[in-house]
């Protein structure tokens, strides 16, 4: 007896119950749909993370202050005014595996164009700051080392604040006060959307110089003191890039032991991995929840095809009686699950599609559905197929043909 | 050469605590071409009688030759293959897979036994003409009369030429008019050589049989040749 043979009986078997196999079906089409959607959500999450931590510059080092102290009480880490311009220098000079740095003082304004009045950040900083974050004007220039020298009150802004303060007009050339202060907008910087919660188009950068000497003023104590301090390193030098910049700090800092170090050292390579483990996360508890309807629609199978085989005894009795045997029997039913859970598993794949297709479109979410969630799913479909379906099937081969032939 | 020799046949059947002899060291011998009908009231192991002689169901004690072939020790998959090339059934209720239609469920046996296509068909048109019932070959069970149902029955049961096919009360869910020519078809198919055996419990049936077998108790009362 052929397979082809096999499968037609099966599939007869399947079309003598049209709706019951339909509803078993569907089962599975929910089943498999929701992991290929959930893993596409998934997946796209872990993609928007990775392109996010690759926006903001390659070969990274955020260096930021420890925390300060006011009594006893911590105020949180990059608050204390440690870390000084004076540092970024020493590690542009000293150390070798350091390409690019640019010293920042991120701080939040109040900024008024005439009538118009908006609160964002300024950050105060260098030249440098557009090659490192790779973020560049779109329109006018960026502030240069002559601005820095002289202390020029000019400013870039932001897209978002440009659209804020000046609606459709061309910013550049205009002035505008920033906490009462006067500057002009020399440059308008590109769309870069929202990496690591930092809205990137809703900032306005000025010389850090300039900031010293009007918005930010010096620290009594250490001086000019930064917020941070963006080293971009050599390239596949980054470890020697941080052991080169912990040991001139450490020297800088009079601290002697590691315990004691007033500042902290982030690689991209900390973000990235801090980004994968929660997107891993998520995509493990998405699956997981995929994965449960997809049992409960195993066990649907399982159930239906049951039935089936108590349903139809008396016609597995006259199958045997007329000569099928023992593997004829089992195949024919091992077969009929198979077929339905496949079934379901292709339509499980294409509305999943559809579904992660949708979800992109309507709530603007990236989904991915890479072609291993669709070879997976298809092959747990012919899994659930088999392994939810051998028992009943073997139940149905075993039956005593007498008795199933006087079954009513 | 008997066809089909039972010698000292015991089937015990275990029902709870109790024990049931079906039949009791039962002997019986049966030749090619033979028609016989075997009687008896029921609870008297007709039934069982058939179904060992069907390779529906085992022995518990004795031997059974088929064609000189002693068969008591064979596995189920071998049975499976005697019913199918050996034996054929006619049920009381017919026994057709009502989602199949009268060709589909002739062409079975034939599926089963793994002829090619080409060959089953035109076994299961000849066959379906044997019994008058080309003409309606697609029809669902359902959409045929008791009489027709039968002889697609009959179709199924000799579509694989056996040499013995087993009746079980063929005639019992008819109207006589209906079951006389049943029972034509069964003449005409001895004619042609088969050996039919009836299990019945009605009188009329059985006399067109060639040989009465009376059972009682699972033993043999009476063994006559008309």
């Amino acid at each position: 007896m052929s397979t082809i043979e096999l499968f037609s009986i099966a599939w007869q078997g399947i079309l003598s119950n049209r709706l019951r196999s339909g509803l078993t079906v569907l089962g599975i089409i929910i089943g498999i749909a929701s992991v290929i959607t959930l893993l596409g959500i998934g997946q796209g999450a872990k993609m928007e993370a990775e392109k996010q931590v690759q926006a903001l510059g390659v070969n990274l080092i955020y260096i930021r202050p420890g925390a300060a102290n006011t009594a006893s009480i911590s105020q949180g880490q990059g608050t204390a005014p440690t870390l000084t311009y004076e540092d970024a220098l020493a590690i542009k000079q000293n150390c070798p595996a350091v390409e690019n740095v640019a010293a920042q003082y991120t701080i939040g304004f109040q900024v008024q164009h005439g009538e118009q009045n908006t609160i964002t950040n300024v950050t105060a900083t260098e030249p440098s700051y557009t090659d490192i974050r790779n973020f560049y004007p779109v329109s006018g220039r960026f502030f240069n080392q002559n601005d820095m020298k002289e202390g020029s009150r000019v400013c870039v802004i932001g897209d978002t604040v440009a659209l804020n303060l000046f609606g459709s007009d061309n910013p550049i050339k205009k002035q505008i006060l920033i906490r009462g202060e006067l500057f002009e907008i020399i440059g308008v910087m590109e769309h870069k959307g929202v990496t690591q919660s930092l809205d990137m188009d809703d900032q306005i950068f000025i010389p850090l110089t300039t900031g010293y000497a009007t918005l930010i003023g010096l620290n009594a104590v250490t001086g000019r003191s930064v917020r941070s301090i963006l080293v971009q390193c050599k390239k596949d030098e980054d470890m020697q890039a941080q052991f080169q910049i912990t040991n001139l700090l450490r020297l800088r800092h009079n601290i002697h032991s590691p315990d004691f170090d007033d500042f902290t050292l982030r690689t991209q390579m900390d973000i990235m991995q801090t980004a994968q483990s929660i997107t891993g996360v998520f995509s493990l508890l998405l699956g997981a929840t995929a994965g449960i309807s997809l049992l409960v629609g195993g066990i649907g199978i399982m159930n239906i095809m049951l039935v089936s085989v108590t349903e139809r005894t008396k016609e597995i009795g006259i199958r045997k009686a007329i000569g099928a045997k023992y593997s004829q029997i089992l195949s024919q039913f091992v077969i009929e699950a198979v077929l339905m859970s496949l079934t379901g598993g292709v339509a499980g794949i294409l509305l999943g599609i559809f579904g992660s297709t949708s979800i992109s479109q309507f709530a603007k979410w990236t989904t991915v559905v890479t072609p291993e969630s669709i070879i997976l799913s298809f092959l747990v479909s012919l899994a659930i197929g088999l392994f939810f379906g051998i028992y009943p099937a073997r139940k149905a081969a075993k039956l005593d043909p007498i008795v199933a032939l006087h079954m009513e | 050469m008997n066809l089909i020799e039972l010698k000292n046949i015991w089937r015990i059947y275990k029902q709870g605590p109790e024990t049931v002899n079906a039949l009791r060291e039962l002997s019986l011998q049966i030749k090619q071409g033979e028609y016989v009908a075997i009687m008896g009231a029921s609870g008297s192991g007709k039934s069982t009688l058939m179904n060992v002689i069907g390779c529906l169901d085992k022995a518990s004690a004795g031997t059974y030759l088929l064609e000189g072939q002693n068969i008591t020790q064979r596995t189920d998959d071998e049975l499976a293959t005697i019913r199918n090339k050996t034996i054929g059934f006619v049920f009381q209720q017919f026994n057709l897979l009502a989602s199949m239609t009268a060709l589909q469920n002739v062409l079975l046996p034939l599926v089963y036994a793994g002829m090619e296509k080409e060959k089953r068909l035109l076994s299961a048109k000849s066959a379906l003409k044997e019994v008058g019932l080309e003409e309606r070959m697609q029809h669902l069970p359902s959409e045929l009369s008791g009489g027709q149902q039968q002889r697609v029955a009959i179709a199924r049961a000799i579509v694989n030429k056996p040499r013995i096919l087993l009746a079980d009360e063929p005639t019992g869910a008819l109207d006589s008019n209906t079951a006389k020519d049943i029972m034509g078809i069964f003449n005409r198919l001895v004619d042609d050589g088969i050996t039919v055996i009836l299990v019945t419990h009605d009188a009329e049936t059985a006399s067109h049989a060639k040989r009465i077998i009376k059972l009682k108790d699972g033993k043999m009362l009476d063994d006559l040749m008309l």
